[in-house]
């Protein structure tokens, strides 16, 4: 559906995508991951035609975002950035003229307008004039704007900024369901979110595309190195010698509180101590409380991805790091 | 075509759901009003004829400050707000959403210069008025401005704030229109006096209008006045264009 080739983008003094490719199947749900500034933005206005790639090219629904932007944009339901809107109109009479613009025919429109304000919640609003109503209004108005025309493609930069807990719950069941059907692409710098609504996330930093995958294989290819947690009560002599025996564990911290001392022991790749330890506890016959497997979250990946240069090691000159998305 | 025509309505609802369309509209009835009773009462005062066309004269030099205000929001407001990634990411070409902002602002003036029209009507009434002369008049005036306007379009597209378009406009519209006095200042005998003359004084509005005015159509000034809104129009896309090149 999607089809991204070797996309650099630069503006004047800053590089704000470099050298990123990747495909999205025809009803995927993609979810963008990165801090502000990672270049999400860009890659999304990219993809929409809204402006050309330096270098690289893209074709969305088998059509060139450059050569072929018209088709391109027939077939994409877009959320920009900050939600722009026609504060002077009315909720409905800008979904009207939206969808006019997108070729509804008039027999259809109102029909399709209707469902656009059912599904985003915005029969209350609807003849309200857009720049009286609330911001989680103003944000589902945007929504629906990008739904209106039926789109086989739906992308969406940040939908869910400046909602409620409840209002989140709300679209991110929309999403959900429009992903039935559809491709959907979102940007978020939310893990939570993407975690429940995408099948498939690229964390993208620094302009680079640094993970491609599910939530859970990203986090799967980063806990090489699982940690374990190991908390025994009583005497503790003896355990650091034996826990050095074990092999393939890397480093071993431990704590203590009262009589209960917990030890956070570092493997090394991939390996999963947790039988041999069980077992030399038994040998040993400690007063175990807690073997476990420290669950790594997609937060932790996150952040091993996008802070680990951050601040190590500078921006190489002439390519500041801070770009404009 | 159906997007030429949402584009439009679209930008016309803007003016009216704004106060400034009302301003202006109170204004222009108010000033316009005013000159048609002084001339009025001049002409029987001193028993001279009545001519409309002064009136529409005075007319266009108001609307030469007027066409800032109505210009200025046409593309900066769209940039200031954001909405020009909504509006170019639908499927809309650059020249269909140029075409038709510059269609809006046009008919906006129209609607405009409508209660002029009624005083036309009653000056005829208890007098005399040319109506063919008063006819090419209007017609003038519609070119004259379609010329302003599509420089203000063009300002406009260029500037995120509608203040600086508006007043960008301003300067650049009076400069045009004080071109021919400028033109008498300039020495004549140096190298660069007779070329700049030349320029000077064919690129002044009100100088065509006198012809329209007196009822004349004249060839020249109708294609000058157009290429000048074609032209500006054109670099108004371009504009629009150019973020596709950046």
């Amino acid at each position: 559906m999607i089809e991204v080739r070797n996309i650099t983008k630069v503006f004047p003094g800053a590089v704000a995508v470099r050298d990123v490719s990747f495909a999205v199947a025809s009803g995927e749900i993609v979810g963008f991951l990165g801090p502000n500034g990672a270049g999400k933005s860009t890659l999304m206005r990219i993809l929409t035609g809204y402006i050309p790639p330096t270098t690289g090219s893209a074709t969305v629904a088998g059509f060139d975002v450059l050569r072929h932007s018209l088709e391109v944009r027939r077939r994409v339901g877009y959320l920009p950035e900050n939600n722009p809107l026609y504060p002077e109109m009315r909720v409905e009479e800008y979904l009207e003229f939206r969808a006019t613009l997108w070729g509804v025919p008039r027999k259809q429109r109102a029909a399709a307008v209707g469902e656009a304000v059912q599904k985003c919640g915005l029969g209350p609003v609807r003849h309200r004039i857009v720049g009286h109503i609330s911001k989680g209004y103003r944000q589902r108005l945007g929504l629906a704007d990008a739904i209106v025309h039926d789109p086989q493609i739906i992308i969406l930069d940040e939908p869910t900024i400046g909602l409620d807990p409840n209002q989140v719950r709300q679209v991110r069941d929309l999403i959900r369901e429009l992903g039935r059907q559809r491709t959907v692409i979102l940007s978020t710098h939310i893990l939570s979110e993407v975690e429940k609504m995408c099948g498939r996330v690229l964390i993208i930093h620094g302009g680079r595309l640094v993970a491609d995958g599910s939530p859970s294989e990203i986090v799967n290819r980063l806990t090489a190195t699982g940690r374990v947690r190991l908390e025994i009560r009583g005497t503790a002599n003896g355990v650091q010698e034996q826990l050095k025996q074990v092999p393939g564990i890397a480093h071993v911290t431990e704590r203590c509180e009262g009589d209960v001392h917990t030890y956070l022991i570092e493997a090394g790749h991939g390996r999963d101590v947790r039988p041999e330890l069980f077992r030399r506890a038994a040998r040993s016959s400690w007063e175990v409380l807690e073997l476990s497997l420290e669950r790594v979250t997609l937060e932790d990946a996150f952040a091993e991805l996008t802070e680990g240069e951050r601040g190590a090691k500078p921006a190489p000159a002439g390519q500041p790091s801070e770009v404009r998305t | 075509m159906r997007n030429l025509a949402a584009l439009v309505r679209r930008e016309l609802g803007v003016y009216f759901v704004s106060p400034m369309a009302y301003i202006i509209l109170t204004g222009l009835i108010l000033v316009f009003g005013l000159m048609f009773w002084t001339e009025m009462g001049a002409a029987s005062d001193f028993a001279m004829p009545f001519s409309f066309d002064r009136l529409l004269a005075t007319l266009a030099a108001i609307l030469v400050f007027v066409a800032p205000l109505i210009t200025m929001r046409l593309i900066a407001e769209e940039k200031n707000r954001g909405t020009i990634e909504t509006l170019m990411t639908a499927p809309v070409t650059d020249g269909q959403v140029v075409v038709a902002k510059f269609a809006a602002a046009l008919l906006f003036l129209m609607y405009l210069l409508l209660p002029t029209v009624a005083h036309a009507f009653l000056a005829a009434k208890y007098g005399t008025v040319d109506a063919p002369a008063t006819a090419t008049g209007y017609l003038g005036l519609i070119l004259m401005c379609s010329a302003v306007f599509s420089i203000g379009l063009f300002i406009s597209s260029l500037c995120s704030s509608q203040v600086t378009a508006g007043v960008v406009t301003f300067v650049v519209s009076f400069l045009l229109i004080l071109s021919s006095l400028i033109a008498d200042r300039v020495p004549a005998d140096t190298w660069y006096g007779r070329p700049a003359r030349a320029v000077l004084e064919r690129i002044d509005p009100f100088k065509y209008l006198e012809d329209f005015l007196r009822g004349i159509i004249d060839t020249r000034p109708v294609i000058y006045l157009l290429s000048v809104t074609v032209f500006f129009i054109f670099l108004t896309v371009r504009v629009l264009e150019s973020r596709r090149w950046r």
